[in-house]
C-alpha cells in the first residue's frame, strides 16, 4: 500500500453567491451546518476521503467566492480540476438563470471536466421559485445530471457529491483504457514491422 | 586478447566513479532491432553497492582507444524486472541473440559465441542472484534513455502545469500525505483484533530429496496421507535434476513433471490452485492453496538463492516463497544444504546465507520478517560419533531419542548456531537418509553411509500447531524418504465489513485531522478603502491578519495569473509575507501612493496561505485629480484651476475640443514665474528639500486656484516644479523623441529641428519656456551657483524622463547634452510664431 488512497481529485464548487456552496461542503466534510451567512472571500477546501467501487478517492474540494467581482480571479482556480459542482439556489431564479454563465465559465478554464448541476436550498417547497420540471428539462439539454439539495437538512448532498467523483472515476477510467488500447496498437505495429524485418533477413 | 579486453574495461571503467565497478564487459555487440552492423555496441555489467546494472555503450570503434569513443546508450537496472536469455539464430553457428527483457522492454544483441559470452552471461546471471540493494538511485546521473517507465511516470495530478491553485493543492496534500500513510498503516494495525478473528487452517508442508529420479510412482501416500484435505500445501522437493544442464542452465523438464505430480498426489476431497512454484536447479517448491481460499492469497513473491559451488551456484541453497493468506503473512523456505557429515559448519553457514540473501523485493523484503515461516529441506545434517552399525541398533531398539542426541542439527540448533527460535516437532520417525533405491533397506552400498535425519521440517511464528510429523516409508523411488508435517496454523482473517468500517472511521478520523490541520486565519476586515487619494499624499491602513488554526499559518500575497506583481505600483504592502504563529496575530499595512492620473485606485490582492486557503482583499480609494499628474495639452485648455472645472468643461479640455487654449498650462507659469521673481538669486535652488506640507499646499493652492499668493518657500515651489515637470501624463519630450534627441545632442540645429518638427505646439513651448528659464538663471550664476552643465543634466532627465520612474535615476549624459544645446545656445529661432 503505497498511499492511503487510490485516487485524488480536485472538485471545484461554483455558483452564484449565496446559493450555498460553503454550506454544502460543510456539510459533506464536516457533517455540520451553520445558518448564519459569511459570504465567502477567496478559495478555501476541504478533503475528505470516500469509498467508491472498493477504491479509496480522496476528493480535495474548492469552494470559491461567488461573488461577480471576484470572478476573475476565480477562474484561475479552475485549472486542474477534475469535476465541477454548479451550485444554483431554488429559491432564488436569478442564481438558476446564472448557471448558463457559469457552465460557460467552466468552458472557457477547462479542457476536459465532469460537471454536476446542484440546486440548494431544496427545505422551504412554499419558496420555491425554480420548479424541478424546469431546472431537469434545462439540465437534460445541457446534458449535465441534476440533485436538487438542502445542506442544511443534509438531503441528497452526499448522493452529489459521490455522483461527481464516479463520473471523475468513470472518466479516468475510461482514459487509461483508451491509452492501453493506444498503447497496444503501437505494439502491435512494432511487432509486425520486426517480423517484416524478420522475413527480409 | 587478454590485455585488450583489460585496456577496455579500463576505459569503460573511466566513465563511471570509483564506487562503481565494471564487473566485466562483451565487445563486439549489434543490435538486432538496428539494421546495420556498422553501429559498435558495448555491453558493461557495473556494481555499486551490490546494486548491479547493465550498461549498452555505443562505440565509435570496435575497440575504443579512450573514453571520449564512449557513449552510453542505455542503462539497465538488474532487478526482479531484469531478465536475460539467449536464442539461437537460424543457419548462423558463430553467433547468438542475447536478449534482455526489462518490464515491458526487450533488447536483443547479437553477440558471438565464446568464453567472452559465456562469461558475460553467466556474470550477468549472477549479478542478479547475487544483488541485494534495491537502490538504484546511481543511475539517475545516467540520464540516458532508462527503461524503467517509472522515471517518466509521475503522478497524475503533478503534469499539470505549473499554476497557482494546483502548485497549492501539491503542497496542501504534501504536508500531511505522507504522514497520512503511516499512520493509517500504525492505526488499522493497532486496530486489527477489531476486524479480524483467528481461524485455524491446515497446513501441510512436504519435503523430499528425489535424488535426480523422474517422478514414476503416485504421491497421493505421502501428500493425502490424512483423511482430510488440508488447505495449503507446501511441497518442497530437492536434486529433481542431477544434469549438468539443469545445472549449468536451471532449466529441465523435471520441473514441469514434478509439478503435474505433485498436482495428481494432492487430496482428492478438495480442489488446489496453484499459488507459486519456484525452483533452483534441483530445489523445488510448489505452493498450492485449497482453490476456496485462493481469493484470500495476496502478494506472492518467490526468490531464490544458490549457496552451492562457489558460494553461488544453485546445486545448494534455498529457494522461497512468501505470501499473505487473509491478514497473516506466510513465508515457506525449502532448502538444500550442504552435504557431507563434516560439513556442519558449512550447513550452518548457508543457512545464514539464504537468510541474508532471500529478498521479495516487497514489503516485507527477508524471511525474518514475516509472522509465519516454514522451513522445509534436505537440511543434510547428519548423525555424528556413530558408525553404521551403531546407528542401525540404536534403531533397531527404538532408542531414537539416544539418537536424536547425536544429531548435528539438534546440536547445531541448541548453541544457536543455525535455526535459533524455530521448532521441530518431536520425531518419531526412522531417519530418512539413506536407503536403497526402492527398498526400506539402509543404504547396503560399500559406502554403507549412516542413516540420518537429513529431511526435516521446523517453523517459527505465532499460532502454530504441529498435529503430524512423519516419513513415508512407502514412497521408495528415491534413497531419502519424504517426510511431512501438518499444521494447524491460525490466520488472521478479516471480516470485510468490520475493517471497511475501521478503515473508513480512521479515514474519516484522519481527513477531520488533516481539514483541522489546515492553516486557518481570519482578516478584520477582507476591504480597505482609502479616504480621497491625492497626489504624493500618502495614507496607510492596516489589516488584522489573526491565525486561528492549530498549526502556524505561512502567509504571502501572490500574484494573480497574467500579473507581474502581487500588488500594483501605487500600493506597498508591509509585511507581504510572513508566518503567524497559532493565536498570534499580524498587522499588515497597506500604503497607496498616487503618481499617475487615476479617478481611482482598485485591486483584488490574493492572500495566499501556504498549504491552505485564499483570501481575497478588496482594495479601493477614489482619487482626486491634480495638475501634477495630468496631461500638459489638458492643462493647457483648462479654462480654470483644475478641481473648479466642471465635468464638461474638463471633457472639453481632455478632448482638446476646449474654447481656450494657453500656449503653456497656467500652473507652469505660476510656479516658474514666482520663482523668476523671488528665486533667481537663491543658492542651491533646485537641491534643497522642502517640507511636505509645503508641497500639498502649492498642490492645493494650483489645483483649486486661489486669490492669495503662491504658497511656501521658493525652494518649495522649485521642487513643486521638478514634480510638475516629473509627473506630467507625458513627458515634456516624448518618449519616443529620446533616442534621436541623444544621437542629435552634439549638434544644435539637429536638436533644434528635432523641437521645432516632431513636437506638438504644446509640449514645444513648455520645453522652451523652461529652456529660457533656465537661461535666465544662467544670468546669475555667481548668486545662485549654477552652471549651464548642471542645470543640464539635472533637466535633461526631468524634461526626457525614463519611460518607468526610476528610484535611483541616473544622469545620461545625451538627454544633458541634448538640454545644454538649448541652454548656450540663441533660443529665438526656435520660436515658431503662433499661427
Amino acid at each position: 500500500m503505497a498511499r492511503d488512497y487510490d485516487h485524488l481529485f480536485k472538485l471545484l464548487i461554483i455558483g452564484d453567491s449565496g446559493v450555498g456552496k460553503s454550506s454544502l461542503l460543510l456539510r459533506f466534510a464536516d457533517n455540520t451546518f451553520s445558518g448564519s451567512y459569511i459570504t465567502t472571500i477567496g478559495v478555501d477546501f476541504k478533503i475528505k476521503t470516500v469509498s467508491l467501487d472498493g477504491q479509496k478517492v480522496k476528493l480535495q474540494i474548492w469552494d470559491t467566492a461567488g461573488q461577480e467581482r471576484f470572478r476573475t480571479i476565480t477562474s484561475t482556480y479552475y485549472r486542474g480540476t477534475h469535476g465541477v459542482i454548479v451550485v444554483y439556489d431554488v429559491t432564488n431564479g436569478e442564481s438558476f438563470a446564472n448557471v448558463k454563465r457559469w457552465l460557460h465559465e467552466i468552458e472557457q478554464n477547462c479542457d476536459v471536466v465532469n460537471r454536476v448541476l446542484v440546486g440548494n436550498k431544496n427545505d422551504t417547497p412554499d419558496r420555491k421559485v425554480v420548479l424541478t420540471e424546469d431546472a431537469q428539462r434545462f439540465a437534460d439539454t445541457m446534458n449535465i445530471q441534476l440533485f436538487e439539495t438542502s445542506a442544511k437538512d443534509n438531503v441528497n448532498v452526499e448522493e452529489m457529491f459521490m455522483a461527481i467523483t464516479r463520473l471523475v472515476l468513470r472518466s479516468k477510467q475510461e482514459m487509461k483504457e483508451r491509452q492501453n488500447i493506444t498503447q497496444n496498437e503501437t505494439v502491435n505495429l512494432r511487432k509486425s514491422n520486426k517480423q517484416g524485418k524478420k522475413k527480409c533477413c | 586478447m587478454l590485455v585488450v579486453y583489460q585496456d577496455v574495461i579500463n576505459i569503460v571503467q573511466a566513465k563511471f566513479s570509483s564506487t562503481e565497478v565494471v564487473k566485466c564487459i562483451h565487445l563486439n555487440v549489434s543490435s538486432v532491432n538496428e539494421s546495420l552492423d556498422e553501429v559498435h555496441k558495448i555491453l558493461a555489467l557495473v556494481e555499486c553497492k551490490s546494486s548491479y546494472a547493465l550498461f549498452v555503450f555505443i562505440t565509435k570503434k570496435p575497440r575504443p582507444s579512450s573514453i571520449s569513443d564512449l557513449t552510453i546508450e542505455t542503462a539497465i537496472p538488474i532487478n526482479s524486472c531484469f531478465s536475460c536469455d539467449t536464442e539461437p539464430i537460424e543457419n548462423c553457428q558463430s553467433h547468438i541473440i542475447f536478449i534482455v527483457n526489462f518490464k515491458s522492454n526487450k533488447l536483443q544483441f547479437k553477440i558471438e559465441i565464446g568464453v567472452e559470452s559465456s562469461n558475460f552471461a553467466s556474470e550477468v546471471v549472477w549479478s542478479k542472484e547475487v544483488s541485494n540493494n534495491p537502490n538504484f538511485n546511481w543511475l539517475d546521473k545516467y540520464k540516458c534513455d532508462n527503461l524503467d517507465p517509472s522515471n517518466q511516470k509521475t503522478s497524475e495530478m503533478t503534469d499539470q502545469s505549473s499554476d497557482i491553485p494546483v502548485l497549492r493543492h501539491q503542497l496542501a496534500q504534501g504536508q500531511a500525505a505522507s504522514n497520512r500513510e503511516s499512520i493509517l498503516r500504525y492505526q488499522l494495525k493497532l486496530k486489527e483484533p477489531e476486524y479480524t478473528q483467528q481461524q485455524e487452517f491446515s497446513i501441510f508442508v512436504g519435503t523430499w530429496n528425489v535424488n535426480g529420479q523422474p517422478p514414476s510412482v503416485s504421491l497421493r501416500p505421502w501428500l493425502s496421507f490424512d483423511e482430510e484435505p488440508p488447505d495449503l500445501y507446501a511441497i518442497g522437493l530437492q536434486e529433481i535434476d542431477l544434469s549438468k544442464e539443469a545445472f549449468l542452465f536451471n532449466d529441465t523438464p523435471r520441473e514441469a513433471e514434478w509439478v503435474k505430480y505433485v498436482m495428481d498426489g494432492v487430496h482428492s476431497k478438495a480442489k488446489y490452485k496453484s499459488v507459486a512454484v519456484t525452483r533452483l536447479v534441483g530445489m523445488q517448491l510448489i505452493v498450492l492453496v485449497n482453490s476456496k481460499h485462493y481469493q484470500f492469497v495476496k502478494n506472492v513473491a518467490v526468490d531464490t538463492v544458490g549457496t552451492g559451488l562457489l558460494g553461488k551456484m544453485g546445486n545448494k541453497g534455498g529457494v522461497a516463497v512468501r505470501l499473505e493468506l487473509h491478514n497473516t503473512s506466510l513465508c515457506f523456505v525449502n532448502c538444500h544444504l550442504a552435504a557431507h557429515i563434516e560439513e556442519f559448519e558449512r550447513r550452518n553457514q548457508d543457512y545464514k546465507d539464504i537468510n541474508a540473501r532471500i529478498n521479495f523485493r516487497k514489503q516485507p523484503q527477508s524471511i525474518k520478517d514475516h509472522e509465519q515461516v516454514y522451513w522445509l529441506g534436505d537440511l543434510n545434517y547428519r548423525i555424528t560419533d556413530l558408525n553404521t552399525q551403531q546407528v542401525k541398533t540404536l534403531l533397531a531398539r527404538n532408542e531414537i531419542v539416544t539418537l536424536l542426541k547425536a544429531d548435528q542439527l539438534n546440536q547445531q540448533k541448541d548453541r544457536g548456531h543455525v535455526l535459533l527460535d524455530y521448532t521441530e516437532g518431536d520425531i518419531t520417525f526412522h531417519p530418512t537418509y539413506k536407503y536403497d533405491l526402492n527398498t526400506d533397506t539402509f543404504d547396503t552400498s560399500e559406502k554403507a553411509r549412516p542413516p540420518a535425519w537429513t529431511d526435516r521440517i521446523l517453523w517459527r511464528g505465532e499460532g502454530i500447531y504441529q498435529t503430524a510429523y512423519r516419513s513415508h516409508m512407502d514412497v521408495r523411488i528415491s534413497d531419502h524418504k519424504p517426510v511431512s508435517a501438518l499444521f494447524k496454523s491460525e490466520i488472521s482473517v478479516i471480516d470485510q465489513n468490520k475493517f471497511r468500517r475501521v478503515h473508513e472511521d480512521l479515514l474519516k478520523k484522519m481527513d477531520k485531522l488533516e481539514n483541522e490541520f489546515l492553516p486557518q486565519v481570519m482578516v478584520d476586515q477582507t476591504e480597505v478603502v482609502f479616504d480621497l487619494v491625492k497626489f504624493r499624499e500618502p495614507q496607510a491602513r492596516e489589516i488584522i491578519i489573526a491565525n486561528t488554526g492549530q498549526v502556524p499559518a505561512e502567509f504571502e500575497f501572490i500574484k494573480k495569473l497574467d500579473e507581474a506583481t502581487y500588488c500594483k505600483d501605487w500600493l506597498r504592502i508591509t509585511p507581504f509575507c510572513g508566518t503567524i504563529d497559532p493565536g498570534d496575530k499580524c498587522d499588515i499595512k497597506f500604503e497607496v501612493n498616487l503618481e499617475r492620473e487615476m479617478d481611482k485606485v482598485y485591486d483584488i490582492l490574493v492572500l495566499h496561505l501556504k498549504g491552505g486557503k485564499d483570501m481575497f482583499i478588496i482594495v479601493t480609494g477614489e482619487c482626486q485629480r491634480s495638475c501634477f499628474t495630468s496631461s500638459i495639452s489638458t492643462l493647457c485648455r483648462a479654462p480654470v484651476p483644475l478641481l473648479q472645472m466642471s465635468e464638461e468643461q474638463r471633457k472639453q479640455a481632455e478632448n482638446m475640443e476646449s474654447r481656450v487654449l494657453y500656449s503653456i498650462p497656467r500652473e507652469l507659469w505660476h510656479l516658474v514665474d514666482n520663482l523668476y521673481r523671488y528665486g533667481l538669486k537663491t543658492r542651491d535652488l533646485f537641491e534643497s528639500c522642502a517640507l511636505h506640507e509645503e508641497i500639498i499646499r502649492i498642490r492645493d493652492w494650483l489645483d483649486y486656484g486661489s486669490v492669495d499668493s503662491l504658497p511656501g518657500t521658493v525652494q518649495a515651489v522649485a521642487e513643486a516644479l521638478l514634480l510638475f515637470l516629473s509627473y506630467t501624463k507625458d513627458p515634456i519630450v516624448p518618449f519616443e523623441l529620446h533616442d534621436s534627441c541623444i544621437a542629435a545632442a552634439n549638434n544644435f540645429q539637429n536638436c533644434r529641428l528635432i523641437i521645432q518638427q516632431k513636437m506638438s505646439d504644446v509640449h514645444r513651448n513648455v520645453f522652451l519656456y523652461i529652456c529660457m528659464f533656465l537661461k535666465e538663471l544662467l544670468k546669475y550664476s555667481n548668486e545662485n551657483g549654477y552652471d549651464a552643465k548642471t542645470l543640464a543634466s539635472l533637466f535633461g532627465d526631468i524634461l526626457l524622463r525614463d519611460p518607468i520612474r526610476n528610484s535611483k535615476p541616473q544622469a545620461n549624459r545625451g538627454k544633458a547634452n541634448f538640454v545644454y544645446n538649448f541652454l548656450v545656445n540663441d533660443l529665438s529661432s526656435s520660436i515658431i510664431p503662433n499661427k
